[in-house]
């Protein structure tokens, strides 16, 4: 058959890239094909996922962020600070966290969809008009955000005004000072040539842009036992190799960003910076808990304890 | 599956049936062929509410609004005397102060039938009495008044701009540009046409005069000022920019000069919400048609096999105008936009063009297409205006398209045409 | 650029039924309602969006439900708009080829225009109906304003059926009359003066 499979980006982003380590290895080892749609092709991400409910896509690669309308409570990962700072821990906060890897599957099962994989993309990044060392700094700022309550709230917390817009209007709102900022992860900001109007960047490790790949429940488990392993052996073969893709992404971009632009500027922030940020964490996961009630709350719990066990092998 | 679509569209477009109905039914085709049977005509209704979803799209609404309340008032006329004042005397200056004023009304107007009604009807009768023929004095309001298309605000440059993910603001200050160069090509083609056929001048304004029109033009000169330089400024985005204007006429035109009573306020929003709703089921409709082509993967498909991806960049753009060019001679504009915009977009991608620039090129073609007969829009908005036969609209035109066509060829070569305001604002 | 009729003059201040008695009553009822609510549309949008920019300047943000109030109103304003535009014969078409047509043959084409395009009409009516149900039992809000979303579609299957009733009312108009009508009360335009031939 011809499986069709939905993301949100555009040729070459790590969503199309991923896609298309699904589609290898769905294609070399069934007879399915698979059909990769991308940005807008289908339209936005909420028709995409309405699509995938009613069955006309198979598969969807949707951001927690524009899922949270249908499953309010995979809004966790706006929390700022929620998951760890570095590469390695948060590849292996993914393979092993139990919040990911049972939990969510469970939540994404009572609204039609099978979790196939979660991944991160890249570690958020701010840019502004200026660096940004501490919440005083956000103070007076417009930041564009994604359309999303928890995100609004992220920003609130560390003292910023909030403000959504669409991804089309945001250079050139930069350019015209209409917001004095933003967040992105990085090659994001370098492909989409933001630091030219925006170009002080923060590292201000309060959270990476995470992303799952679903399949409809229904068609999933309408497949054979050994085609639903395979599908779950393709979202682990894209995995690892999307690991291997985003590592070094970063590093890359930031490269090209500091060759191309004289005045940019790089900060990132020390323990005692974060810790005036993460002060303000709390009132975020209050938000959360009162979007979600008891569901948010064990998984927020369980975020907790993933966290501390992965650091604790470190 | 195109073939039948394309096939059963052309032939109810032919026949005379709504608009909306070819897109409707070549879409409904398209689904049942897909899906066999009528099984996800959910998502049909679903796409249909998501094409008059985005937030910018209140633009369109709000624009017509702000033009429709200073067509009505003293607004149009204020500022056609000031043009008229300045270049009334010189030979040809009546044809060229038409050109110019719809230019300059076009920074008021989204569209060219609110710019033909505005300008037009008030000019013709002076140009028709001062020896200018019909059929020049038709084909010269008609395609002035596809400037004001190009210029900001355009409901062409909306539209485009959600279709196809692309910022408004920066298409709005593109399409200075190439408005611009038009109105010189037309400028020059007045005069020379007024010299060969020996037309008379109207009298020169005295300075006196001409500081009257100019302090009695000055309020609606406003509206540019908000529209560019709010988006310039970073003070408004183009739909703020657009509310602005609606409240901004409000007060000219009822409390300034009074031309306007509060009742008219309700006949007014009532026209502006039926404009709205006619354009916007095209544009929800036309949003379900291209998704199933889009499904279907028709665009990849199609431009394949016209080679697209051998043609480069300036073949892409030339096979973009060619289209839209040829389409717009046959159907509405805003139909043109939606179906076509979505087709060449992953050509668009795939060679990396501007699509500000793509955008200036689509409106562009579309305004000349819908001008250009046999079937072009702009002709029949004349006819039913002017109540003047088909064959008198149509003869003057040739000698417009031709210079329209040339402006294209001159953006194509020399894309700083339109991308050099947008650079100096937002780059 | 779009409306076909684009006198600016109110060319749709009266309207009479096709519909005898009571039920004409009702129908011009229903027209005067649909003029209503795309009158205030308009003007509810004019101010929401005034209200909103003057906010962000005051205030130094936006309101956050103006966005979503737009999109209600937007959906209001097209869906009853359909519908009067219907009444008023002012949907878009490309009418050069129909025009060349003598008269009797224009109106046996718009017979079969009016039923066709009422059918499919319908045909969506339904669907946008079945499409409200399915948004109904997945039960998403607005996130501002709090409301079930499927509130504000509730104008889709309304107008496609009132569009779709005008349409069947004008092709009955054309079967039992000599001129031709692109509404239940607008001549084509042309039919006066060749009927009388
Ligand atoms: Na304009
Ligand atoms: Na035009």
């Amino acid at each position: 058959d011809t499986w069709r499979y939905a993301h949100e980006e555009y040729e070459g982003d790590v969503q199309d890239v991923f896609a298309y380590d699904f589609k290898e290895y769905v294609e070399e080892n069934s007879e399915h094909t698979v059909q990769v749609y991308r940005f807008g092709e289908l339209g936005e991400s909420d028709d995409i996922m309405g699509q995938t409910l009613s069955g006309i896509l198979q598969f969807v690669n949707q951001s927690p962020g524009f899922t949270g309308s249908l499953i309010p409570s995979a809004q966790i990962f706006f929390i700022p600070y929620l998951l760890p700072t570095d590469m390695d821990t948060v590849v292996e906060f993914f393979r092993e966290s139990e919040a990911i890897n049972q939990m969510f599957p469970k939540i994404y099962a009572d609204h039609g969809l099978k979790l196939i994989q979660m991944y991160p993309e890249g570690e958020m990044v701010v840019t502004a008009n200026e660096p940004i060392t501490s919440p005083a700094d956000f103070n007076d700022k417009k930041i564009r955000v994604m359309t999303n309550p928890l995100l609004s709230a992220t920003y609130e917390a560390f003292g910023a005004t909030p403000t959504p817009l669409p991804w089309g209007e945001v250079y050139g709102a930069l350019q015209t000072n209409m917001i004095q900022g933003q967040e992105n992860p990085i090659f994001w900001i370098q492909s989409g040539g933001l630091y030219e109007v925006s170009p002080n960047l923060t590292f201000t490790k309060h959270g990476w842009f995470t992303t799952a790949l679903m399949a409809n429940l229904d068609f999933y488990q309408g497949l054979p036992e050994e085609e639903q392993k395979m599908i779950m052996e393709a979202g682990d073969y894209a995995f690892n190799k999307i690991i291997k893709h985003i590592d070094g992404l970063a590093q890359e971009a930031l490269d090209k960003i500091m060759a191309d632009c004289k005045e940019c500027t790089v900060t990132r922030l020390t323990e005692e910076q974060i810790d005036a940020f993460q002060a303000r964490a709390p009132q975020v996961k209050e938000k959360f808990l009162s979007m979600t009630g008891e569901t948010g709350e064990k998984l927020l719990n369980q975020f907790q304890e993933d966290l501390k066990e992965v650091q604790k092998d470190k | 599956m195109a073939t039948i679509m394309m096939v059963i569209m052309i032939g109810l477009l032919l026949l005379g049936f709504p608009m909306m109905v070819p897109l409707i039914a070549g879409a409904i085709v398209g689904f049942v062929m897909m899906f066999d049977g009528f099984g996800q005509m959910g998502t049909f209704i679903q796409q249909m509410m998501a094409g008059i979803r985005p937030a910018s799209l209140i633009a369109v609404p709000m624009f017509i609004l702000a033009a429709d309340i200073m067509t009505r008032g003293q607004s149009a006329d204020r500022l056609i005397n000031m043009v008229m004042a300045f270049i009334g005397h010189v030979k040809g200056g009546l044809a060229i102060s038409t050109a110019a004023s719809c230019t300059l009304f076009g920074a008021v107007s989204g569209s060219t039938q609110a710019t033909v009604v505005a300008v037009g009807s008030p000019l013709r009768p002076k140009l028709l009495k001062a020896g200018y023929s019909d059929s020049f004095t038709l084909a010269l309001i008609i395609n002035s008044s596809d400037i004001a298309f190009l210029i900001p605000p355009s409901i062409g440059f909306i539209i485009y701009g959600v279709i196809s993910e692309t910022s408004i603001a920066e298409l709005f200050i593109a399409g200075i540009g190439p408005g611009l160069l038009i109105l010189l090509m037309f400028s020059i083609y007045c005069l020379i046409y007024a010299h060969l056929n020996k037309l008379p001048t109207e009298d020169k304004s005295t300075w006196g005069q001409r500081a009257v029109a100019v302090r009695e033009a000055l309020w609606p000169l406003f509206f540019p000022v908000i529209i560019v330089g709010g988006i310039y400024g970073g003070i408004f985005s183009p739909t703020e920019a657009a509310a602005v204007c609606v409240l901004y006429a409000f007060l000219l035109e009822f409390v300034v000069f009074k031309s306007l009573k509060f009742p008219d306020i309700y006949r007014i929003s009532k026209s502006t919400g039926l404009i709205t709703a006619v354009v916007f089921i095209l544009v929800a409709v036309g949003t379900s048609f291209s998704w199933i082509i889009s499904f279907a993967q028709i665009p990849q498909s199609l431009l394949d096999s016209i080679g697209i991806s051998e043609m480069g960049p300036v073949g892409v753009m030339i096979a973009i105008s060619v289209a839209f060019f040829i389409a717009c001679m046959f159907v509405d504009p805003i139909v043109v936009i939606l179906v076509l915009t979505p087709i060449f977009a992953p050509a668009i991608e795939a060679t990396g063009l501007d699509p500000v620039l793509v955008g200036v090129l689509i409106t562009l073609q579309v305004a000349i297409g819908s001008a250009t007969p046999p079937f072009g829009c702009d002709i029949f908005t004349a006819i039913a205006i002017f109540k003047r036969p088909y064959w008198e609209v149509v003869r003057g035109t040739p000698p417009f398209i031709v210079m329209l066509l040339t402006a294209a060829g001159l953006i194509m070569a020399f894309p700083q045409i339109a991308l050099f305001l947008r650079d100096l604002a937002f780059r | 650029m779009s409306d076909n009729s684009p006198d600016l003059d109110d060319d749709t201040g009266t309207f009479e039924s096709g519909l005898p008695g009571v039920l004409g009553t009702i129908d011009v009822f229903i027209s005067k309602l649909e003029a209503f609510l795309l009158a205030a549309g308009v003007m509810l949008m004019a101010i929401n969006t005034c209200i909103n920019v003057i906010a962000r300047y005051v205030l130094g943000e936006g309101l956050f439900f103006s966005g979503e109030i737009n999109r209600i109103l937007i959906i209001l304003i097209t869906f009853a708009g359909i519908g009067y535009a219907a009444r008023h014969g002012r949907h878009i078409r490309m009418s050069a080829v129909y025009d060349t047509i003598p008269v009797k043959g224009r109106r046996v084409l718009m017979i079969f225009i009016a039923l066709v395009t009422s059918v499919l009409m319908f045909f969506l009516c339904y669907h946008s109906y079945f499409w409200i149900e399915t948004l109904y039992s997945r039960g998403r809000i607005l996130p501002a304003l709090g409301i079930e979303i499927w509130w504000i579609y509730i104008w889709a299957p309304v107008g496609f059926a009132i569009t779709g009733i005008q349409y069947l009312l004008t092709a009955i108009k054309n079967l039992t009359s000599k001129d031709v009508y692109l509404s239940t009360g607008v001549t084509d335009g042309y039919a006066d003066t060749e009927s009388e031939v």
